[in-house]
């Protein structure tokens, strides 16, 4: 075990990169995406319910349902993995940033207002700041998902390490095939702990000491 | 993946304090209401025209030979084989576990038990099965485990959640009219946790049901063999259909969840 | 009034603000939300908006900055149409403060009172120099809370924050919709006086929305009374109010009481305050106990070196240390010059030395008032106020 992994100790390590790579750009344009939609949601009230069933809808489809669905469209690749992780990554982050938005005190928002913030203002100085530990929480939850999101969608052959398990699968019987499946799987999981590590880190640094829990 | 952690999520970043009040809230939300309609219309509408395409589509022999109905009806019924195969061991394994866990002496090791759960839901889906399959080779059986594996964290986590929610005045209440304490936890406690319970057990079931659809990579069936072929011949058609039979049966799936999480929810709460 | 003697010494920093035909119509509603409402609010006053919820008062208040656009009519401020000017910037001119301070509780105290300043573009500089007189101004010590966020203050110092940034960047009006609404009746009481004080320096034109008649009657320079569809009732100085109310619904509004409400008219100003020995804080206790011992006082009061009062020891407490000690300022009861006789007998109730110590502008120390001056008052009202009756039925007797 040792030695396989000594042997492929570089690859290994970039296929790790790669893999916190893909999570890391999908949870990013996932968030912005979700915050984006969630702002429309806040502003028509009607949409909540909407919002919240798509939402679990999405999150009920099988991740590997929707890569047989974008493969006649995108092809085999990291451009099908990437919108996949994209898709789950945005529904978490979506779900929080509505009922984010949502608790901010209406009051704060008036007065903001009444003091002269414009809109924009009123969003990033206001809304934004007090809805994002919830939306922060969402993110955190996305980095998760998205990390066994990435390992299925290797199997079209998405970035990341994945395709260890893969290998190991089609390798079974083979010497190194429970190798590459621990590799693969074990990997997943120690990038998945430091990324929330790191998230837990991004949250004392960007969630206001005034309203952290 | 998807399969990883559906509708855990947003009660996870809510934290729990905010998990129980909603899932034993009375009031039925428009969005309970949208969930128990759009699935079914939706499955509905989109089997119809799958269905007709199915029978009007001008389909090759390797096509025909994949979509014979006959073999699209065990699929289907492995797939759902699977499902409940694995939701029930993980409900007779999580929610006794969990209880025990909220007794007396164990009650110091559920926040391990919790963490080990945890870290265990890390791990992705397809790697659990593929090295339960190399360690116990393929089948039925196996994917049987790894989805119960899977499945546990949710009504392990839900259970406790669910009892330790509980009003500790009502426990009292309970003890006081002279109850023992197996009295108090299958009249007082269990019930008041069934709800929370259950929509752990949906969650689950949704976990299950998307990760049996990986179960054909260690031939062990399911809707995932259509898909997996399709992949494989690189025939869209055979990657259409197993994805949306797929995605078909977990909406199905998790329907049955609220339904199930509905009609079991003790009246008066 | 002493209070504008007094102040119009100051520079009037507000400007005049006239509503013209000015009506609010809500699409649905069978009746105007405000109905052609016209009022001068001459520059430099505080005019408290009063009438039963649904009147049209904070609708009001809000077509000021244009939080709610009017259906028809104008505003002028210092003669310019408010609608001319894009509300941003209109907003940005105006100072809004309301219940509970609200404040925005990711931001610290200094961040809060900043808000306006740095939209309006200031230098960093200017911006923490005037957030720390600011919060010297409303009575925070800038160096202790301005790091602090809203949630580690009490209500009443979430308030003083509230006010602090309504006046952040200097605007002529200020809009003040329940201002002390969500606190105690006693922080309530400091928070109206500290606002007099504040306004006795400033000058500033306030439009000061609440419920409470009494607390219209201390603030306001003047008092509009509105009915449904903020049709005004009465608008008038309060002694003017409570001695002719224009009709049954204002006598009825001011309420039964209004003869004790007389005694909320007078304030603590007016009244001649003792002057007990001071000392400053550090200094040797030997002199301080010796004047105290030949003026025949058993207390000192201890002053700061901004003359305001720190502490308020008995003999026996100072002679026990070398050196005159103030405890933090917060733990000293005391009465603004703009307190009325109501907040004074209160606060005197509730007070170790049956006196109290009363400050003026920025808490500097002026005196001490004590229980028989305030009662001597009363007793001296209600006598002229029975003699005032008595003529009054004797002159109908006459005309009769």
């Amino acid at each position: 075990m040792w030695e396989f992994i000594s042997e492929r100790g570089d690859l290994i390590a970039y296929n790790a990169l790669q893999h916190a790579n893909l999570v890391l750009q999908a949870v990013v344009v996932a968030t912005v995406l979700a915050v984006g939609i969630a702002v429309v949601v806040d502003r028509f009230r009607f949409l909540d319910p909407i919002a919240n069933t798509v939402s679990a809808i999405g999150l009920t489809i099988p991740s590997f349902a929707l890569v047989g669905l974008l493969l006649p469209l995108t092809m085999i690749g990291a451009l099908t993995a990437f919108i996949c992780v994209v898709f789950y990554a945005t529904l978490p982050i979506l779900r929080n940033a509505v009922v984010g938005f949502a608790q901010v005190d209406k009051t704060l928002i008036e007065s903001a207002r009444g003091m002269g913030m414009s809109d924009l203002g009123v969003l990033l100085r206001v809304r934004l700041p007090l809805a994002w530990p919830v939306i922060h929480a969402g993110v955190r939850t996305s980095v998760q998902m998205s990390m066994g999101i990435a390992a299925i969608a290797a199997y079209v052959l998405g970035p990341g390490l994945g395709g260890y398990i893969f290998t190991g699968l089609s390798q079974a019987g083979g010497v190194n095939a429970v190798n590459y499946a621990v590799v693969g799987t074990v990997g997943i999981v120690l990038v998945a702990l430091v990324a929330d590590l790191l998230m837990l880190l991004l949250g004392r640094l960007t969630i206001s000491k005034g309203i952290r829990a | 993946m998807a399969d990883t952690l559906p509708a855990q999520p947003a009660a996870d970043a809510l934290g729990e304090d905010e998990l129980a009040p909603k899932s034993s809230a009375r009031v039925i939300t428009r969005e309970m209401v949208l969930m128990l309609t759009v699935p079914p219309v939706l499955v509905a509408a989109v089997f119809g025209a799958f269905v007709w395409w199915r029978q009007t589509a001008d389909l090759d022999s390797v096509e025909a030979q994949q979509l014979r109905w006959s073999e699209l009806r065990s699929l289907g019924w492995e797939h759902v084989q699977l499902t409940v195969v694995a939701a029930l061991i993980v409900v007779a394994i999580a929610v006794p576990l969990g209880i025990m866990l909220t007794r007396g002496r164990f009650r110091a090791a559920s926040p391990v038990v919790i963490g080990i759960a945890n870290a265990g839901q890390a791990a992705p889906s397809v790697g659990l099965i593929v090295l339960l399959f190399l360690w116990l080779d393929g089948g039925f059986w196996t994917a049987i485990w790894a989805l119960s594996l899977y499945g546990i964290l949710p009504v392990l986590r839900n259970t406790i959640v669910g009892i330790q929610g509980i009003d500790p005045t009502l426990v009292e209440a309970g003890r006081g009219l002279g109850m023992t304490s197996a009295m108090t936890l299958v009249k007082v406690e269990l019930p008041l946790a069934v709800p929370v319970i259950m929509s752990g057990v949906r969650t689950a079931l949704v976990l299950i049901a998307g990760t049996a659809s990986l179960a054909c990579f260690i031939d062990a069936g399911g809707l995932g063999e259509i898909l997996q072929t399709g992949i494989t011949l690189f025939r869209f058609s055979l990657m259409v259909t197993g994805a949306v039979l797929i995605a078909l049966i977990a909406l199905l799936i998790e329907w049955l969840g609220r339904v199930l999480e509905l009609a079991t929810r003790p009246k008066g709460i | 009034m002493t209070q504008t003697d007094q102040a119009s010494e100051r520079a009037i920093s507000g400007a005049e603000l006239r509503l013209e035909n000015v009506v609010k119509r809500y699409p649905g509603q069978k009746t105007a939300a405000v109905e052609s409402l016209s009022l001068t609010i001459p520059a430099g006053e505080i005019v408290a908006f009063v009438g039963p919820s649904g009147c049209g008062k904070t609708t009001t208040l809000k077509m000021i900055n244009r939080l709610i656009e009017p259906t028809s009519g104008t505003i002028l401020i210092d003669g310019k149409d408010i609608s001319q000017e894009s509300a941003t910037s209109l907003r940005r001119k105006i100072g809004y403060v309301i219940q509970g301070g609200s404040l925005f509780p990711h931001m610290s105290v200094a961040a809060n009172v900043a808000v306006v300043p740095k939209m309006l573009g200031w230098d960093a500089k200017k911006i923490s120099a005037r957030t720390d007189e600011l919060l010297d101004l409303v009575g925070l010590d800038p160096d202790r809370y301005r790091d602090r966020y809203p949630r580690e203050l009490s209500g009443g110092q979430q308030q003083r924050v509230g006010v602090a940034r309504g006046l952040a960047a200097d605007p002529p009006v200020i809009l003040m919709d329940e201002p002390f609404g969500a606190v105690d009746p006693i922080t309530r009481q400091r928070l109206q006086d500290e606002l007099i004080s504040i306004q006795r320096e400033l000058r500033k034109t306030i439009v000061c929305v609440t419920h409470d008649i009494d607390e219209a009657i201390k603030l306001g320079d003047r008092i509009l009374i509105l009915q449904e569809g903020a049709t005004i009732a009465q608008y008038d100085t309060p002694d003017a109010i409570l001695a002719a109310p224009a009709n049954d619904f204002v006598h009825d509004f001011v309420g039964a009481g209004s003869s004790l409400k007389q005694l909320s008219l007078a304030r603590v100003r007016s009244l001649d305050l003792v002057h007990p020995t001071t000392a400053t804080v550090g200094e040797d206790t030997g002199p301080a106990v010796r004047r105290a011992e030949e003026a025949g006082d058993d207390a000192i009061v201890v002053l700061d070196d901004r003359g305001r009062p720190v502490a308020w020891p008995w003999l026996r407490q100072v002679r026990s240390n070398d050196r005159v000690k103030g405890s933090p300022r917060e733990n000293l009861v005391t009465l603004d010059q703009a307190a009325t006789l109501n907040d004074a007998l209160d606060t005197m109730l509730t007070a170790a030395h049956s006196k109290v110590i009363v400050t003026g502008d920025r808490d500097k120390y002026l005196g001490v008032l004590d229980f028989e001056t305030v009662t001597e008052h009363m007793r001296r009202t209600e006598r002229e106020a029975a003699e005032h009756q008595l003529e009054q039925q004797e002159g109908a007797q006459a005309d009769g």
